[in-house]
């Protein structure tokens, strides 16, 4: 009975002990965002300073702005594609099938910097697209597409389909049963893979640095060029409270669709 | 021909994103097949001409062994992921009560920030300067500055502290959706708490470990981030190759032979990962 306890008391302590490991250097990274200490390395008082000296550099908010309308763009085209592609890898039994969902895991699957580096080569000897916003658009598109069409597919099975066919046999088209029906009924596995899609595109550094070239700036690649250069590391701790915070955003909104799809 | 597309009627649905996948992904696959093969000229131009002049400049003894030490980390990095990870959404499963879904979300988000502020937080963490070090200078703890980065240490942990959450996740799912009375079965049939992990439980989540190993595994032997954060360019792994030769040396078909080497190995894996771990591998990946 005594040594059950204290293994539970073992137990208990390891898991706790993997979580701060995960979080203590987050939790710290953020903290001393508000420390009045150039190198963030200790407590010297409570400040915003640093959160407005980054909102008064225009790079990093062209930064900011570059990565949200990349991530929206990425996110709302990889969506409505991998949904589309989920439903037809569901719905339909064809010749190829099975090639084509492994062909959708590749891009899943191989590493980042082979991606990066194949697509590189491609909009640079192949297809000779300028390294810049189309370039980095296509590039993160070309991940995560993928990526929706398997988080949609795997909550198809849960989806109630019965209104779909009572609408097919009451005579409506299929762009009215789409619009009508099946995009409401798939809205919260939709919303899923761009509450999923949202945060992978904007926090993307490996992809976006090989096919960005120069000038384009998105908020991972600012934050890289100052850990090389910045005489200020902290304000690097101030832009890296945006990425932390939106997360939890993010987790709380899937948490709340998924809970509406179960009830 | 109206009876032939007739049949088609997914075409509409899986066109798309097939058609991109094949030019995106296959073609540029292809093309980086293609350049691995062809000569490198003056200014990073290419000259096409048939050489496996690339390939030869990979066996030498050096970068064979950047590439030895890819696989070894990876593998090393998957182990301790697998032998934390498992047990530790186990517990959350058994004993997780009320906290289940708050654990789950703190181990989520992690995975969801990105990974070169994730690593910038334990350079912070663990450099010279650092908050570790300056605590310990602090306290009069230490004399001298504690040397953590810029070694393989620090490049492996860099790898779990990054790929653990990828692991972890997908042998939750399997656990929890494990069924229960075949545990109480077990039970009644007079197995050992011991004997019913290694013939039960393991044999019936074995999806999600496969599953957690492809997502683990794999990214962490084709990582760069790690060895360039923590391992300050002097711990070089495979995809520090890839950056080498494509963004700073500005050499593709080199680039490419490296290229071309990770996905093949990577394909292998995925392939074996898969035929081991049965279709639950699959599903559980995302």
């Amino acid at each position: 009975m005594k040594s059950g306890k204290i293994a539970d008391i073992i137990q208990r302590l390891g898991v706790i002990l993997v979580y701060i490991v995960l979080w203590m250097p987050l939790i710290i990274l953020v903290v001393m965002s508000f420390s009045n200490n150039a190198i963030g390395l200790r407590w010297q008082g409570f400040t915003l300073q640093w959160y407005v000296q980054v909102l008064n550099t225009s790079k990093a908010m062209e930064a900011l702005k570059n990565s949200l309308f990349i991530s929206a763009v990425a996110t709302v085209v990889s969506t409505i594609g991998g949904t589309l592609g989920a439903y037809g890898l569901y719905k339909y039994k064809f010749r190829g099938r099975g090639a084509l969902r492994m062909s959708v895991l590749l891009p899943i699957t191989i590493p980042y910097v082979v991606t990066a580096a194949t697509l590189l080569i491609f909009f640079t000897q192949v297809v000779r697209i300028p390294l810049g916003y189309i370039s980095i658009i296509i590039a993160h598109i070309t991940f995560s597409a993928p990526l929706a069409v398997f988080i949609v597919l795997g909550r198809m099975a849960r989806v109630d389909w019965t209104l779909e066919e009572a609408s097919a046999d009451l005579g409506a088209d299929k762009l009215t049963t789409w619009r009508k029906i099946i995009a409401p009924v798939l809205l919260p596995a939709i919303m899923i893979s761009a509450a999923l899609i949202f945060p992978w595109s904007f926090n993307d550094f490996t992809i976006t640095y090989f096919v960005a070239g120069v000038g384009t700036m998105t908020l991972p690649i600012y934050i890289f060029s100052l850990m090389q250069y910045s005489m200020t590391p902290v304000v690097i701790n101030a832009i890296s409270s945006i990425f932390v915070i939106l997360p939890i955003i993010g987790l709380l909104l899937v948490t709340f669709l998924q809970r509406k799809q179960t009830a | 021909m109206v009876k032939f597309l007739s049949k088609q009627v997914h075409l509409p649905y899986v066109g798309p994103v097939g058609v991109w996948v094949m030019i995106f992904v296959f073609i540029p696959i292809g093309v980086a097949v293609y350049l691995s093969f062809v000569q490198a000229g003056p200014f990073g131009r290419i000259i096409h001409e048939f050489t496996l002049e690339n390939y030869q400049a990979l066996f030498t003894k050096e970068r064979l062994m950047i590439l030895s030490r890819s696989l070894h980390y990876a593998v090393v990095t998957n182990i301790i992921c697998l032998l934390v990870g498992y047990p530790l959404a186990y517990w959350i499963v058994r004993n997780g009560g009320r906290f289940k879904l708050l654990l789950l979300g703190l181990m989520i988000v992690p995975s969801w920030i990105s990974q070169l502020l994730r690593l910038y937080a334990l350079r912070r963490l663990a450099g010279d300067p650092g908050i570790i070090n300056s605590i310990l200078l602090g306290l009069g703890v230490i004399s001298d500055p504690l040397k953590m980065l810029f070694n393989p240490t620090a490049v492996v942990f860099g790898l779990i502290y990054v790929w653990m959450p990828f692991m972890m996740l997908p042998i939750y799912a399997s656990l929890e959706g494990l069924d229960q009375s075949l545990l109480e079965a077990s039970v009644d049939l007079g197995a050992t708490p011991f004997k019913r992990f290694f013939t039960v439980t393991l044999p019936l989540t074995k999806g999600g470990v496969f599953a957690g190993t492809i997502l683990c595994l794999i990214p962490a032997f084709g990582d760069w981030l790690s060895p360039l954060v923590l391992g300050g360019d002097r711990v070089l792994m495979a995809g520090s190759l890839v950056r080498l030769y494509f963004i700073r040396v500005g050499n593709f078909p080199l680039g490419a032979a490296v290229a071309v080497i990770l996905t093949a190995a990577v394909l292998l894996m995925v392939y074996v990962f898969i035929k081991l771990g049965g279709e639950e591998a699959v599903e559980r990946l995302v």
